[in-house]
């Protein structure tokens, strides 16, 4: 399937892996490349040597593109725009912010800029900054969450900015990448479907949570202080909320989370840490290659988006 | 130059004209979060045909600072 986004990134199908943090690590995002889907290194909060190894083992592993997603709150976000240029690294999502300040130095070393945005006025902004497409991301996606949804968020984007839009935040199977193909986009990024890929070194415990996850149990912490966080609910976030209710402040509730992500994805301890995963985790049943997800979703697509499938149910 | 910047705001960011003073907090008193912000700024922007890189918008904490920048910037 060739879209603005295949033909700009290089790449064999419109699909990208989010950059999660902890998650997307060389093995994933070199698998998801080799399938012929984008990979991501999730930057997160990771040193700049650290995010310099990832990237140098993405590429013994596959000659495909893989690009880094650069969290711009993380203390090292400077230095880690920096390794990007070094490393050679020819794609770049951003995430929590606006990138302006290293769009310049990106674009004269031949760096694709997407920034994931989640409203109209900041995808305009960075149009007008160079950037070469963005990522319109819905609440329905895990972890850093904003208030409006994919179904919402991307028409209204795709209608606003001339550049290609890449719809993510529930979508989990051809169907969600076809609706978000009818929506506009022209690329879908997914997060959720890919920690549970067999590459995934995410702990056993976290891939079986997600895997036996039902639609009611995505859980939203973090409203009462403007930082929503979207995971699967258990013991943390049910202490979370009952504090947050009672009017705990910021601190005390930053006490609760803090590693948290590490301790659920690393050591497994989907009880007391945090399991993020999108709105979708409740219709992803199964663990499979990173080959076989894309094989699958592509094919699926496909049949729908050329097919009077929707046409089923009769309107005349 | 105020009154028009109150009404702005205001408009902005769905709250009262009354409500914005010259010392009013974006964050603190207006309620605006990061995405506010950027639609404030674009606004900002296009009333008055200048530019603000977002360096700039982190400096601006209330309407009386963005006055300040404006003129800075020749405009008042």
């Amino acid at each position: 399937m060739k879209t603005r986004i295949t033909e700009l990134l290089g790449i064999k199908y419109p699909v990208i892996q989010g950059g999660m943090a902890w998650v997307a690590e060389a093995n994933l995002a070199a698998a998801v490349s080799e399938a012929g889907a984008l990979g991501l290194i999730g930057g997160a909060n990771a040193p700049a040597e650290v995010v310099r190894n990832e990237i140098r083992r993405a590429k013994l592993r596959t000659d495909k593109p893989v690009g880094v997603n650069v969290m711009l709150l993380s203390p090292h976000a400077d230095e880690v725009s920096d390794v990007i240029v070094e490393e050679g690294v020819k794609i770049v999502t951003t995430g929590a912010g606006n990138p302006e300040k290293y769009m310049n130095k990106w674009k004269r070393a031949g760096v694709k800029v997407i920034p994931v945005v989640a409203s109209v006025a900041l995808a305009k902004r960075m149009e007008r900054y160079g950037a070469d497409a963005v990522v319109a991301e819905g609440m329905e996606s895990g972890g850093h969450i904003g208030e409006q949804t994919t179904m919402t968020l991307v028409p209204q984007i795709v209608d606003a900015v001339e550049i290609p839009v890449i719809a993510a935040g529930g979508i989990g199977d051809g169907r969600g990448f076809a609706a978000a193909f009818m929506l506009g986009a022209e690329a879908v990024q997914m997060g959720t479907r890919f920690v549970v890929a067999k590459e995934s070194i995410c702990h056993e415990n976290y891939k079986q949570r997600i895997l036996n996850a039902k639609d009611i149990d995505s859980a939203v912490t973090g409203r009462s202080h403007g930082h929503p966080i979207r995971s699967l609910r258990n013991q943390m976030t049910k202490e979370y909320r009952k504090k947050e209710e009672a009017g705990a402040s910021f601190e005390e509730l930053e006490l609760l989370t803090l590693g948290s992500l590490r301790n659920a994805v690393v050591d497994g301890d989907v009880k007391n840490g945090t399991v993020m995963a999108g709105q979708i985790a409740g219709l992803i049943k199964k663990e499979q290659t990173c080959n076989e997800i894309i094989e699958e979703i592509m094919s699926e697509a496909n049949r729908l988006l050329k097919t009077d499938y929707w046409k089923g149910s009769s309107y005349e | 130059m105020l009154e028009k910047m109150k009404e702005l705001v205001a408009n902005q960011l769905g709250v009262e004209t009354d409500e914005v003073t010259e010392n009013s907090s974006f964050q603190n008193d207006l309620g605006a979060d990061s995405l506010d912000l950027f639609e404030l700024v674009m606004a900002l922007e296009e009333e008055y045909s200048v530019e603000i890189p977002s360096e700039d918008l982190e400096e601006m904490k209330t309407v009386g600072d963005v006055l300040i920048y404006l003129k800075e910037k020749g405009i008042e």
